[in-house]
């Protein structure tokens, strides 16, 4: 399920080897003053990032949809609160989608089944690597994640790509939570170097 | 395992993953408040992130974007952030909006139930569109019932929405969400005992303003009630539920089965 394929079909947002969404921020300027046009453009650009990470959080291609749209609609009610000084617009769009993930997967473990999680421990590091695996189709992004030593790039994958937080990771692995915290900090920092995203 | 005082930015990479919860995502809020080179570090962590996320980039069904794009047409915008306003900005619209900047510090009982506000809110809010409560959709703006479900719309979406769970005596718990802002409260319940027939749980607001009913919790659906809205909220005020007589009383006639604190 490689979807180097779909590279083509990606909107400009995605170009590989950029820095994904330049023009974003302006266009977000447009969609803060309500024009639609603007937000169609973003969503051209951001839908499919938007799409992949919730996916890859919530696992469900359905919840996936419904949770991408609410975003995609986030990002249309709040775009005024976006400024530019602060960070990338691709930064903003991914970690609105990352925390409407993140909270849709938690509601729903609260109110069905801790256990189940539990249950799948052992399959979880594995299965998530190896879904992300095929899905990695930016060399650049896996020859960084790559150069991780083997524990920060476990914690990292599971964190943002699992779901899970740094105490369930810590779980997962059997290693100490103080350990997991730091290797996490370690392994984005050195992400973020080996990227040159600032 | 307690992180406690020392080096509480180490966490700074967990927490741009989204993976900090409950408590352990409040003291780092509030380190992060103070802390300038932690919004910095946060900043470029997060430009890491959104690469992660470039990575697994796939395109959705082209209904998403088509759905978004015709909600977008029937949703109100948020205005910029003034500010006076930022100033007072809360987490919720913080994580909605407004990444990479520090977040406004926790305070009082909110800190204690940090980070299970928003999914939990959202579960609250996913169990109010089930029993059919709650219609999310902006589109209907007719009639009483559409109007409070509005309403209750309006506070679980407040920018200050806060949420609050507490046990009650007899057993079940009560969730509330609260906005200041809008002086409203919303509340459910969950597993309260049955009760005889012609008796019903009353809520109130409780304060120094007197108690004033807050109207009568609706029969169950699979053991809990759908929200029901409270406004009118006023310093000092607690929220309490009795056992009263079928259609109410007009002052709470029965020892509270819950007293809640609503002070921060």
């Amino acid at each position: 399920m490689g979807i180097s394929d779909a590279g083509p079909r990606r909107g400009p947002g995605s170009a590989a080897g950029q820095a994904p969404g330049a023009g974003l921020e302006a266009l977000l300027g447009g969609v803060a003053r309500g024009d639609q046009a603007a937000f169609e453009a973003v969503c051209a650009c951001a839908a499919a990032t938007v799409f992949g990470v919730v996916r890859s959080v919530v696992r469900d291609p359905f919840q996936a949809q419904e949770v991408a749209q609410e975003v995609l609609l986030e990002v249309w009610r709040c775009a005024s609160r976006f400024q530019p000084g602060r960070g990338s617009a691709m930064a903003w769009v991914t970690t609105i989608a990352h925390r409407r993930a993140i909270d849709r997967v938690r509601a729903e473990q609260r109110s069905a089944g801790r256990q189940l999680r539990a249950f799948s421990h052992q399959v979880a590091y594995d299965e998530v690597a190896e879904a992300v695996e095929a899905r990695l189709d930016r060399d650049r992004v896996r020859r960084c994640l790559g150069s991780l030593t083997e524990l920060q790039r476990e914690s990292v994958t599971l964190a943002y790509y699992g779901g899970y937080t740094f105490r369930e990771v810590a779980g997962l692995l059997g290693v100490p939570e103080g350990t997991v915290k730091t290797r996490m900090r370690d392994g984005l920092i050195r992400l973020r170097d080996c990227l040159g995203a600032e | 395992m307690r992180w406690r005082r020392p080096e509480p930015h180490t966490l700074a990479g967990a927490y741009v993953m989204d993976a900090v919860a409950g408590a352990d995502r409040a003291r780092f809020e509030r380190h992060l408040a103070r802390c300038q080179a932690c919004a910095r570090e946060l900043r470029g962590l997060r430009e890491a992130t959104a690469r992660l996320a470039g990575a697994v980039a796939a395109d959705p069904p082209a209904a998403v974007v088509e759905r978004a794009l015709a909600a977008a047409a029937r949703t109100r915008q948020l205005p910029p952030v003034t500010g006076q306003a930022a100033a007072r900005r809360t987490r919720r619209a913080g994580r909605a909006g407004g990444a990479g900047r520090a977040p406004v510090p926790e305070r009082g009982w909110r800190a204690l139930l940090p980070g299970l506000s928003l999914a939990l809110a959202a579960a609250l809010l996913a169990a109010a569109a089930a029993s059919g409560v709650v219609a999310l959709r902006a589109e209907h703006r007719l009639g009483q019932a559409e109007l409070r479900d509005q309403a209750i719309a309006q506070v679980l979406n407040a920018p200050d929405a806060v949420m609050l769970t507490a046990r009650v005596h007899s057993g079940g718990t009560v969730t509330v969400v609260m906005s200041r802002r809008d002086r409203s409260l919303v509340v459910t319940t969950a597993g309260l005992p049955p009760l005889t027939s012609g008796r019903c749980y009353q809520l109130w607001l409780m304060g120094p303003g007197g108690d004033r009913s807050a109207g009568m919790l609706p029969a169950p659906h699979r053991g809990m009630t759908s929200p029901v809205i409270a406004t009118g909220l006023a310093a000092g005020d607690w929220v309490g539920l009795t056992v009263e007589p079928e259609g109410g009383s007009p002052r709470p006639t029965s020892r509270p089965v819950l007293m809640l604190s609503l002070a921060a």
